[in-house]
């Protein structure tokens, strides 16, 4: 049975997640752009990132595009995996529970 | 780690919301070059052909290879599936145009400067419907500005769809870019 993962469920780190998992392998994403699809503060976002990169879920890219510095972030294959096995484990629960629970 | 079947579902449905949103802007910001480069093209292309509409059939001959070669180039970092898709797309369109003009000859340049950009247009609308609204309103703007010019101008409609028709494929590439 797939586990829960305490760092992916806060609710930002999920959406981080989910936000990620849904461009193509291998893709980066734009720190300034995700910041503004999860309309989040650059602390906020900072922190979580963080927190995800800290765990292997996420890496982080700094570089400079001429002479503005851009930060990308993009899921590890770890990042992946423990993604989609938190997503198991939420059906599990779901399927587990009987109609009146899930409402 | 305990969870509630509602505190799951409501996870669920947030990773549904995030993905959804997430899949949508990367269609939109993957679009937004070819707007930008086929809006420029038009702009050049339509602007020369009123220059000089003698000669539309080759100024067309050279944007429209120029354009497709860019345009394979813009894809850079998509992926090989979205090369082919690309390259199949616009053979599809080549075709279908080739054919409709035989078709439909004698067809005037007034005529087949307002058939492409509907047809575009059209695409783009079919596009939306599946993957976002910002692509149904830019083939509606796109197909009405061309009806518009087509009947009120009769003369410089080559123009029109220089200056608005292009424009209006460039703002659509800038906003698809945006969040």
């Amino acid at each position: 049975m797939a586990e829960a993962d305490e760092i992916i469920h806060q609710q930002t780190r999920l959406k981080i997640m989910a936000t990620l998992r849904a461009i193509p392998a291998g893709e980066w994403m734009e720190f300034t752009r995700l910041k503004a699809i999860l309309r989040a503060t650059d602390g906020n976002l900072g922190s979580h990132i963080s927190t995800l990169e800290s765990a292997g879920y996420i890496t982080v890219n700094k570089d400079f595009v001429g002479k503005k510095p851009r930060t990308r972030v993009a899921l590890t294959r770890s990042g992946r995996k423990a993604f989609a096995q938190h997503v198991e484990f939420l059906r599990t629960i779901l399927e587990a529970a009987t109609p009146a629970q899930r409402q | 780690m305990v969870l509630s079947p509602q505190d799951a579902a409501g996870a669920l449905r947030d990773i549904e919301a995030a993905q959804a949103r997430s899949a949508q802007l990367h269609g939109y910001a993957r679009s937004s070059p070819q707007l930008l480069l086929w809006g420029v093209l038009w702009v050049i292309g339509y602007g020369l052909q009123d220059l000089f509409p003698a000669h539309a059939g080759a100024i067309w001959g050279a944007i429209v290879p120029i354009g497709l070669i860019a345009g394979f180039a813009a894809l850079r970092g998509a992926g090989r599936e979205a090369g082919w898709r690309y390259g199949a797309v616009a053979m599809t369109l080549v075709a279908f145009f080739a054919a409709a003009f035989f078709v439909l000859w004698p067809v005037s340049p007034r005529q087949s400067a307002a058939l492409i950009p509907l047809v575009i247009a059209t695409g783009y609308v079919i596009i939306g419907i599946w993957r976002g609204p910002r692509f149904v309103i830019t083939g509606v703007a796109v197909a009405a500005l061309t009806l518009a010019g087509f009947i009120l101008l009769k003369q410089h409609f080559s123009l029109w769809m220089a200056g608005v028709g292009g424009a209006s494929l460039i703002l659509a590439g800038i906003w698809l870019k945006r969040v």
